[in-house]
């Protein structure tokens, strides 16, 4: 149930901020709130599916990664059955958390408090003194772990806690044929490649979430020396180039950047190439092969990116795919999680090159990650100023663009890659949850 | 084999443990004798293969818990095909809190 009541202040600003946004007007503020963030945890956080984890990172019996879904830890464990469950982290006898380790393997959790014990799966069965304290009168039935709603998609783990969410095949929308090109990379499908790194970063989500719905603009910039320098094969006076896709009133969006005359699917294994031709619809081949930079997100705040690139200046480039996520823990503040995944079924020598190449760009010391970081913790520290409250940022690249009707996939397409058309709907949609009625 | 290289073979394991007694070092990564350590954030256990005059056991420590029990072949087969419940209900009799 709801419970953030909102200022007058805060609801002139969602007000204007609805008449605005389809004229290409933003505000700066929602970008480093204290009401921001109090209401997206209510409010968005706590109705929407957020990604858990990857079902690879608990392939076997007992395996359990520590998540969050808003301010909730969750414990998301695959049960002695081999059945993916989650469960809110706090024991149900004084909550204290029952899993403090990040991940790890277990086939029961004893809490450290007073010594309750729950099956991996959640069920209350051994609580200390049993008779001697509660004279056999506890119905342990009654107090298992809460419960946490999960669905997944092609190796993706989502959760919610509101119990009136649509399923999540409705709330990805179609959205899952642009992940295919990140999650079905070949017959066997994509594996992360050893844990996530994790960090907190001074930023703000939102700005994260935005630029992987496809800002294929900055880039060049702000990335310049992988142009310069021969990692990336791409260049400043063709970058534009490639297709721009959302979901409308979903949220989710993804940028396909093209390079002219780059040779179809550039960069992957031939015999990734052959299996791609049957894990993926022709639809996709024909997208997903003339496609370079495929930098995607899941509302809200899941994305992706893959793309070519070199191990060494010049050298033909080696595709490598990052999955990350953005974990707002305060305004202007977030965990963050980063993955590497690789395709299952790809040889140990791919795999070990395409980790490479993601570790040179993306992780803690990425020379890509900390270029965006740069930029990003500057922008959270300027919306967060007091001047900035009255600031708006124009979102009006590509408005009068018009949708191409013979786009091969679903959603809503428009040419070329650099636009605001994701970043519109994507703040739309934000909007939605944040100013929904119950 | 002949007797030298069986003894030589057994001797990392060391003897019987007494009731109740402790290692007295830090237990390493035994290789194929043991000491072996399973650990989780909930318990950590300390197992070895552990000879008697005329056979073998598996030696099973608890340091935090001080407790300890060697399980023959039977014991541990027996429990290579009980269910997941069986542990379950073990921790439902006797939680160790």
């Amino acid at each position: 149930m709801s419970t953030t009541t909102i200022s007058p202040g805060l609801r002139q600003l969602l007000g204007e901020m609805r008449e605005g946004i389809p004229g290409g007007r933003v505000p700066a503020r929602i970008f480093n709130d204290q009401e921001i963030f109090d209401l997206e945890q209510d409010k968005l956080f706590s109705k929407a599916w957020c990604f858990l984890a990857h079902e690879t990172e608990i392939p076997k019996k007992g395996d359990y990664v520590v998540r969050y879904i808003a301010n909730n830890s969750i414990i998301v464990v695959r049960d002695e059955h081999g059945n993916i469950t989650a469960n809110l982290n706090m024991c149900r006898h004084r909550g204290n958390m029952m899993c403090k380790s990040e991940m790890g393997n277990a086939s029961h959790f004893r809490c450290s408090y007073h010594g309750w014990v729950y099956k991996n799966s959640g069920e209350l069965i051994g609580v200390p003194m049993f008779k001697e304290g509660y004279e056999g009168q506890l119905d342990r039935s009654q107090w298992g772990l809460v419960k946490v709603r999960t669905e997944t998609y092609a190796g993706l783990i989502f959760g919610t806690i509101d119990p009136q969410a649509p399923d999540l095949e409705d709330y990805l929308g179609g959205f899952q044929f642009y992940l295919d090109i990140y999650l079905k990379q070949g017959l066997g499908g994509s594996e992360v490649h050893g844990p996530p790194d994790h960090w907190v970063a001074e930023t703000d989500w939102k700005i994260c979430a935005e630029n992987f719905s496809g800002d294929g603009y900055h880039t060049p910039v702000a990335h310049q020396f992988g142009f310069h320098l021969g990692y990336f094969p791409s260049s400043g006076s063709t970058h534009s180039e490639g297709w721009a896709v959302n979901i409308p009133n979903k949220g989710h969006a993804i940028g396909l950047g093209h390079t002219p005359g780059m040779p179809a699917f550039f960069g992957y294994p031939d015999e990734l190439v052959e299996q791609m031709h049957q894990s993926l619809s022709p639809e996709q081949l024909e997208i997903f092969s003339k496609t370079r930079t495929a930098v995607g997100s899941v509302f809200p705040n899941l994305s992706f990116l893959i793309q070519p690139f070199s191990l060494d200046p010049g050298e033909p480039g080696v595709r490598f795919c990052t999955m990350r996520l953005w974990h707002p823990i305060g305004p202007g503040r977030m965990e963050m999680w980063s993955w590497c995944l690789v395709p299952t079924d790809a040889s140990e020598e791919y795999k070990e090159a395409a980790y490479k190449a993601y570790t040179l760009t993306f992780g803690q010391a990425g020379t890509f990650e900390q270029d965006d970081f740069e930029n990003w913790i500057k922008v959270t520290r300027a919306a967060g100023s007091t001047m900035a409250r009255d600031v708006e940022f124009p979102y009006v690249m590509g408005l009068e663009r018009p949708k191409l009707e013979d786009f091969p996939g679903p959603g809503h397409a428009v040419s070329p890659y650099v636009t605001d058309t994701n970043f519109r709907n994507l703040w739309s949609t934000w909007l939605d949850y944040l100013t929904r009625e119950e | 084999m002949d007797e030298e290289s069986a003894v030589q073979d057994s001797t990392p394991a060391g003897p019987w443990p007494a009731p109740g007694a402790l290692l007295d070092e830090v237990p390493r990564d035994g290789g194929q004798e043991g000491p072996i350590i399973i650990a989780n954030e909930f318990a950590d256990v300390v197992v070895t293969r552990v000879y008697t005059r005329n056979g073998v056991r598996l030696d099973i420590w608890s340091p935090r818990r001080g407790t300890r029990v060697q399980l023959d072949a039977v014991e541990l087969d027996c429990l290579s095909y009980q269910p997941t419940e069986t542990f379950s209900a073990m921790l439902e009799r006797t939680p160790g809190g």
